[in-house]
């Protein structure tokens, strides 16, 4: 179906979104097809809406574009939801790094409403209790 | 098929950086990479990272190491490589 790819970009407060970036970067390797805005707490709505077009349109392959954020509710995530397009643009908000790897790693082939349920999903299932996960037995 | 076992040997274990590496050899063969922990309790795709950082492989872990496909045998050895050398770390 969609020979090219999906393109994502994380959107958070802060610096949060560039360090995730960074260390899904620096395990998997260069990443082409994510980019990163951070919006400053004191930024603008317009800047921020131009910001994330601008990060939208560098990534954008004409496969549609996956918006990570990092806070349902939150500036980042109501800013982006003004770029809600159905095929075209999707939001999955509490961006970690398991789903930012995940989108690194999705298969070419996959649409924009695959890989956002596949990051949505990925996201819920990489929380664990650690204790229960490496001592089973001891965990209550 | 071609499988064995190799002991996970550095000191942080298949960490993220390290299971990277590893995703990024399996990448480079048509085989089909399985890791799995000697006790039963993991099984990994030496495609998925992910999948990988689950084994919870820590410092002397031993995996088996199944490879099937028609490049099975240099996958084998490039996967017990990158292990045994512990990624290149100490």
């Amino acid at each position: 179906m969609a020979e090219n790819r999906v393109g994502a970009v994380i959107v958070s407060h802060g610096q949060l979104a560039n360090e995730l970036l960074v260390a899904a970067e620096t395990v998997i390797g260069d990443l082409k097809n994510i980019a990163a805005v951070s919006i400053g707490w004191h930024d603008d709505v317009e800047a921020a809406k131009e910001a994330i077009d601008r990060a939208i349109k560098s990534v954008s392959q004409g496969a549609g574009v996956l918006l990570v954020t990092d806070m349902f509710g939150g500036t980042p995530t109501n800013i982006s939801a003004m770029f809600l397009a159905d095929g075209e643009v999707e939001i999955v908000t509490g961006v970690n790094l398991p789903m930012v790897v995940k989108i690194a790693t999705h298969s070419e082939g996959s649409t924009l409403g695959e890989l956002a349920r596949e990051v949505e999903e990925q996201g819920k299932q990489s929380i664990y209790r650690t204790a229960a996960l490496l001592e089973p037995a001891k965990a209550k | 098929m071609v499988e064995g076992t190799v002991k996970v040997v550095n000191f942080l274990g298949l960490h993220a950086r390290a299971a990277g590496q590893l995703v990024r050899l399996a990448g480079n063969f048509r085989s089909r990479i399985i890791l799995e922990r000697e006790d039963g309790r993991a099984e990994a795709d030496g495609r998925s990272m992910l999948s990988l950082l689950m084994l919870a492989a820590s410092k002397d872990t031993v995996l088996k190491i199944s490879v099937e496909g028609d490049d099975e045998t240099e996958a084998f050895e490039a996967v017990v490589s990158l292990l045994e050398n512990g990624f290149g770390e100490k």
